[in-house]
């Protein structure tokens, strides 16, 4: 098994093996051929003594080269069976030379040429000659021997009679002969005998001489003189080989070749053809005074900008508060090449000898050159403004007292978020409404909460009449409207406020699917008055006023006919301003001094004249969806807020657009309020803040109106994802109510 | 009706083509259009609107010109380019086949082109390419120090270092260099020539490797334009200073290792150039020949010809300039300014400090290294040697007589043994650290040896270019800073009396301290309350006195830097509401960008703060 495969590894024995080698030929070649082979067959006795149980000595050992290791032959037994015919071919060989694979040559003096010349010896057609056969027990011929793998015997011999396989060892045996048995690394395996034969030296050397490459022929010469037979001092060839006579062509010059020479030599007398330049002076770049003619009136082409200065930083030596301290050491390492602000780790260096080379010089070089032609270039004016030049020039706040800012004080609902509320003409007390249907009326200069009413439902909207000479608020909800009266009214507002809601002589019916019911009973307890909205309206978004205090306009939620509707408390009669409108209607707004009426839509505000009953105007805020709208006390200005956070002016005087967009609430805007006297305005956001602004409208035309942010109040937090729902301002005082989501209504002063 | 508008007929759509089409145009291939674009400086330009230029795709492409591009295409290099195609199939096929001849008369006549008409395009006077050369420079001087490969070639390296070398000849020779760093990165100089500030960094004197993310046949290409442009300034610059370009190589000298003393700079005679001149006007009066020749070097010398092998301004110096005398009015004495005539400019000190060295002679030890400070103390008048390994040529030799300073850089050892002669010698001569000498020509005068003597610790180098306006300046004394280290100071030593005196009653004077820190300093009763607090503990009255003013300083502090925030901050953003969305976007970059500088100016001040301390901290304990 080792046999082969082991032959490369150990070069000592080789050395070994080559001297015996070299000492038998030399005794071969002294004396006979046949004493060689005598000498071989001791050798191999002496071999198969050693290995061998039977002792039967085996003349030749067949080296079967495509069968490296018996474990493959005896695995792999496709690959033995195609090439087994190869072997054959080998034997066949093989067996013309007698124990050696090549016979040994002579080297002898001709006699004819009296040259040394190699001879081969004679092969004797005897029946000897043949061996290859002659010493097999087994006479099985060439079959692939895995024939005999499942039987006992390996064939039989001449006599028919079985041989049978040698005994074998198991692997450790094997192992174990590779450690004892010094001459196990020159056996292979013989496939027909299945057993190791020794492999002699001769084929050693063969083995030695196909591994390195050489002709395995160890007598072949390849630098052997050749023998010159025809050439030399009296060799030559005196007779010629042909008798033809000799052809002209041998000793005319050619016509033809003259005229192509001629053809070239008339093309260099004529100038056609130039000699090749001289090149040195083609290498040496030749330079003159290329600038001294005047320059072409184009303008040069923009020069590239030039790389920054080096700082201090760059210092070989800087001053040491420049050196980067660890953590910034290891940042700059971390961020990437394109994003550090420099490309250098600042570094101090005791002596100029100490500084090393720049590793990332040829990469900076690089990367210059790569913006000198691959980066676009703009110019751009550099600006050298103080950034605080560009701020508007705005009034300072302080000096545009008086406008709410600090908190002082806060009504709490306990159980849901406020939702609404509304502040009496007089300024004196407030009414919220939150989302578990309760409203409490509360006094503004103290908190004291006078009285309250539970309507069971969601409050969606409470509006105070704008009436002095009453005393009432409307509060929407599910459908219905609420009339409620503050408690403890002077006698003649109360017979004022009752005669007006609950009239002892009810007007005319009129026909309408709204029916207004006026309560009979305690009055102190609840409405005295409710309007039943038709069914499926949906809590009433927004209520709002005429100023006359007579009409009162509803928004209902629900998408159905617009869901507007107006209401007159002197006829007691409702009806539907627009049989038709496009969009869900969001607000609507009585104009302060003139019949006209604003509705909002999700996307526009259109201005109707009432009287004419027709559209005036239609407002662009683009705004994505409004939230809230209102209009300055003048009735010339209007202002939007949506919940994409803008907040848009119009001047509707001016234009269908914007004066002006603000967008400054983080969140979307709630609810806007112009204030009825002050020239403030407030808006607030689901960002639970609340910004007042100053907005001074001119009376004369030219002047743009003033607006300058004052103050932004924070008092409210966000709950739900909801801030602040309401703002309202105080009639005649700068100040102003809030109402949150977080269930706290809070007062504002200056 | 006017003609209909069809799209992408005009405007944007007209004005930018994408790269692809750009080369598709040009009919050539991409590295071939690259080549071209650094030749021809052509570079991409940012569209406004990047759909409408490319014809409603948002894809990311690089635009060009479309009329960049047309101007490619009538240049003369990008035939040669296609010649070379041409050439290169031929004498591949030619070598296929095995044709050697055929190959070798190819490669005879194989195009080349010249980027002569380029430079002139590109820089249409020659101040445009004096501005110009900082890159060119650079890539020499870096080429010039590079070793040798199969890309970069020795003939390429020679002739980067032969530019190199008549550069720093130049600007020896004109007494030009102002400024000096000596960077991380390489030492920055910074010339005036013609007026132009030329700013190169040459790279200290390593073997430096290509890395493999660099594309070389870019910066070959680059190269080739420099070298063109250089070459063309330079035989400017030389023949306006009266100098023969290109300057003599001494092959000798340069075998030895002599860098830039190998060349020899020679005046361009005048004669030859005005012997045409001459022949036919030998009758014309001397006057005469005086003011052409006049003209003439009027005409070249514009640098101060300074160099010792070369004075020429002798000769010309008896024409008197007329000088212009103003004529003071009799009438108003307060009309007439004198103003500054080419005389009264000429004659003022101009700019004495590209001599300072002048008087010295330097002597140059063998770990420094002479390429750097052979060209400094030339370019400012000095005299320098050095010895035989750092190359050959020096005028003198280390035991000259007349050096007065020797430069040099390594830690001081203890001479074994010294003969008398060479204890005088060192006693007469002064030896410097390498950073005096370029610290003295950024200050324009001699600095005080003493500071920068051989083995002292070095003060700080600074860039001679400076910083941008408001950034840290660390030459600043610490004069704000001062007050608060004193302060500092003073605290420390207050506590570790305090500690000494109280010993045991340590704990008792925490408790007070915090008392004190509770009171409100501005509340007179809680300061009373506080004082007799601090009183029982048996905090001397003194030691509370400072503690309270302290307190009150840092509330002041608190207090205005927390009214500026509100004040300042507040209104500012109220305002910032009103301003547009483009104006708002501006201002807010401005202040990210000053608040950037603030922070890192504190930073550094911060930092120097303790670097301060730590040193006061070690100089005590010591």
């Amino acid at each position: 098994m080792m046999a082969v495969p082991g032959l490369g590894k150990p070069l000592k024995k080789r050395k070994q093996e080559e001297l015996e080698d070299v000492e038998k030929r030399a005794f071969a070649e002294v004396v006979d051929l046949e004493m060689q082979s005598e000498e071989e067959e001791e050798d191999e006795e002496r071999g198969s003594d050693i290995l061998s149980d039977d002792g039967e000595v085996d003349d030749f050992p067949e080296i079967d080269a495509a069968s490296d290791s018996d474990e493959e032959s005896e695995e792999e037994e496709d690959d033995t069976d195609d090439l087994d015919e190869e072997d054959t071919l080998e034997e066949d060989s093989d067996a013309d030379s007698d124990l050696h694979i090549f016979p040994k040559s002579k080297v002898v003096v001709s006699d004819i040429t009296g040259q040394k010349k190699t001879v081969y010896p004679e092969i004797e057609p005897d029946y000897d000659s043949d061996s290859s056969t002659e010493e097999d027990p087994s006479r099985t011929g060439n079959i692939p021997m895995h024939w005999y793998d499942d039987l006992p015997h390996i064939g039989y011999d001449i006599n028919g009679k079985r041989v049978l396989r040698p005994a074998k060892g198991d692997e450790l045996d094997k192992f174990l002969a590779t450690v004892d048995d010094p001459t196990s690394w020159t056996t292979a395996f013989d496939k027909n005998t299945q057993m190791d034969k020794p492999l002699s030296a001769e084929e050693l050397d063969i083995i030695r001489r196909l591994q390195a490459g050489e002709n395995p022929d160890a007598e072949y010469d390849p630098y052997e003189p050749t023998i010159e037979w025809f050439t030399g001092k009296g060799k030559e060839e005196v007779m010629p080989i042909s008798s033809a006579p000799e052809p002209k062509r041998r000793w005319l010059p050619s016509k033809w070749e003259k005229q192509k020479i001629m053809k070239i030599v008339r093309a260099i007398r004529q100038g056609r053809i130039v000699g090749s330049k001289p090149t040195a002076a083609d290498k040496k770049h030749q330079f003159y005074a290329i600038w001294n003619e005047p320059p072409s009136n184009q303008p040069p082409p923009l020069p590239a900008p030039k790389p920054k200065l080096p700082t201090n930083s760059e210092s070989y030596n800087p001053p040491e508060e420049y050196l980067p301290t660890e953590e910034e050491r290891k940042q700059w390492e971390n961020t990437e090449p394109e994003d550090r602000e420099r490309d250098y780790l600042p570094q101090k260096y005791s002596a100029l000898r100490l500084v090393p080379a720049f590793d990332k010089f040829i990469k900076q070089r690089f990367n210059r050159q790569l913006d000198l032609y691959l980066a676009p270039r703009i110019q751009r004016i550099k600006l050298n403004v103080d950034p605080n030049s560009l701020l508007p020039k705005l009034p300072s706040p302080g000096s545009l007292r008086p406008f709410p800012n600090y908190k002082s004080l806060k009504f709490t609902h306990t159980k849901a978020r406020v939702r609404c509320l509304s502040i009496s003409p007089d300024g004196a007390w407030v009414a919220s409404g939150d989302e578990s249907g309760v409203i409490s009326l509360w006094e503004v200069n103290v908190g004291r909460e006078v009285k309250r009413w539970t309507l069971g439902s969601k409050v969606g909207a409470i509006e105070w009449c704008p009436r002095l000479d009453v005393c009432f608020f409307v509060a929407g909800t599910e459908e219905k409207l609420h009339f409620l009266m503050p408690p403890n009214l002077s006698p003649a507002v109360l017979t004022m406020t009752q005669s007006t809601l609950a009239p002892a002589t009810l007007p005319p019916a009129t026909q309408s699917s709204i029916k207004w019911i006026s309560s009979s009973g305690a009055v102190e307890e609840g409405p005295i008055l409710v309007i039943e909205l038709p069914g499926a309206s949906g809590l009433p978004r927004q209520l709002t006023w005429h100023r006359k205090g007579d009409y009162l306009a509803s928004v209902s939620s629900s998408e159905t006919q617009g869901g507007v509707w107006m209401h007159q408390i002197s006829r007691r009669h409702s009806q539907a301003p627009f049989t038709k409108i496009k969009g869900a209607v969001q607000m609507v707004l009585f104009h302060p001094t003139k019949p006209h009426f604003f509705v909002a839509t999700q996307r526009y505000v259109r201005l109707y004249n009432l009287a004419e009953q027709k559209l005036l105007k239609t407002l662009m805020p683009g705004i994505q969806w409004i939230s809230s709208m209102d209009i300055h006390p003048s009735g010339d200005h209007v202002i939007v807020g949506g919940y994409d956070r803008k907040l848009c002016w119009f001047d509707l005087e001016l234009s269908e657009k914007p004066y002006k967009v603000l967008r400054y609430h983080t969140r979307a805007i709630r609810s806007l309020h112009f204030h009825p006297t002050y020239p403030l305005f407030a808006s607030s956001s689901d960002d639970g803040s609340i910004q007042i602004f100053h907005a001074r409208v001119y009376s004369d035309l030219m002047t743009d109106p003033l607006i300058v942010p004052l103050k932004i109040l924070r008092g409210h937090d966000v709950k739900d994802g909801l801030g602040v729902l309401q703002v309202k301002w105080v009639n005649k005082q700068p100040w102003l109510v809030s109402a949150g989501a977080d269930g706290n209504a809070l007062v504002w002063c200056s | 009706m006017g003609r209909l508008k069809q799209k992408g007929k005009a405007g944007a759509a007209k004005a930018y083509v994408t790269r692809s089409s750009a080369v598709k145009k040009l009919q050539c291939s991409l590295a071939d259009f690259r080549r071209l674009c650094i030749l021809k400086g052509i570079f991409p330009r940012e569209p406004k609107h990047k759909k409408r230029a490319n014809k409603g795709s948002t894809a990311p492409t690089s635009f060009y010109y479309a009329k960049d591009i047309a101007y490619l295409a009538h240049e003369p290099v990008l035939n040669k380019l296609r010649e070379h195609k041409a050439f290169a199939k031929k004498i591949s096929r030619a070598l296929g086949r095995g044709e050697w001849s055929t190959a070798k008369n190819l490669e005879e006549n194989k195009p080349i082109y010249r980027l002569d008409h380029i430079v002139k395009e590109r820089y249409p006077s020659f101040i445009d390419a004096v501005r110009d050369i900082d890159d060119a420079l650079c890539m020499i001087f870096l080429f010039a120090s590079l070793p040798s490969n199969p890309r970069v070639s020795p003939a390429l390296i020679e002739n980067c270092a032969r530019l190199a070398a008549e550069w720093q000849l130049y600007v020896m020779h004109t007494r030009s260099l102002r400024k000096v760093f000596l960077s991380i990165k390489g030492v920055y100089y910074q010339a005036e020539v013609m007026d132009q500030i030329v700013t190169w960094l040459v790279p200290y004197q390593f073997p430096q490797n290509i890395p493999s993310d660099v594309d070389v046949r870019v910066m070959l290409t680059f190269l080739e334009l420099y070298q063109t442009l250089l070459g063309f300034v330079f035989f400017k610059l030389y023949t306006d200073a009266g100098l023969v370009y290109p300057p003599p190589l001494d092959s000798d000298k340069d075998e030895s290792g002599a860098g830039v003393g190998a060349f020899n700079l020679r005046p361009a005679n005048p004669n030859t150039t005005t012997g045409g001149q001459k022949s036919d006007a030998s009758k014309v009066s001397s006057k005469e020949v005086r003011q052409t020749i006049r003209k003439i070097t009027a005409e070249s010398s514009s640098a101060p010809p300074a160099d010792i092998d070369f004075n020429q301004t002798d000769s010309f110096a008896e024409g008197a300039e007329e000088e212009f005398v103003p004529q003071a009015s009799k009438s108003d004495f307060d009309v007439t300014s004198s103003l500054p005539t080419l005389l009264s400019l000429s004659s003022l000190p101009k700019s004495s400090s590209t001599n300072i060295l002048a008087p010295y002679t330097f002597w140059l030890s063998r770990e420094s290294s002479r390429s750097i400070f052979e060209f400094l103390v030339r370019s400012f008048g000095g005299r320098i040697g050095w010895p035989v390994s750092s190359g050959g040529g020096s005028p003198f030799t280390e035991d000259d007589e007349s050096i007065t300073h020797v430069i040099i850089d390594r830690p001081v050892a203890k001479a074994p043994e010294e003969t008398i002669q060479e204890r005088e010698r060192r006693r007469r001569r002064k030896y410097v650290q390498p950073q005096w000498v370029v610290d003295c020509i950024n200050a324009g005068k001699i600095l005080l040896e003493d500071l920068y003597a051989q083995g002292r610790t070095l003060p700080p180098h600074l860039s001679p270019f400076g910083e941008r306006d408001g950034a840290y300046d660390p030459t600043v004394g610490l004069a704000d800073v001062g007050n608060t280290l004193v302060d500092d100071a003073e605290v420390s030593e207050d506590s570790q009396e305090g500690d000494v005196e109280m010993g045991s009653e340590l704990e008792e004077s925490a408790t007070s301290m915090t008392a004190l820190e509770v009171a409100a300093v501005d509340d007179p009763e809680a300061l009373r309350a506080a004082e007799l607090a601090a009183e029982a503990a048996g905090v001397d009255y003194g030691a509370f006195e400072k503690e309270v003013q302290k307190k009150q300083k840092q509330q002041k502090q608190q207090k205005q830097n927390q009214e500026t925030v509100a004040d300042g901050e507040g209104e500012d953003d109220m305002n910032k509401m009103l301003m547009s969305k483009r104006k708002r976007q501006l201002y807010e970059r401005m202040k990210y960008g000053e608040r950037k500088r603030a922070t890192e100016h504190a930073k550094l001040e911060e930092k120097r703060i303790n670097i301060e301390k730590d040193r006061r901290r070690k100089a005590r304990t010591t």
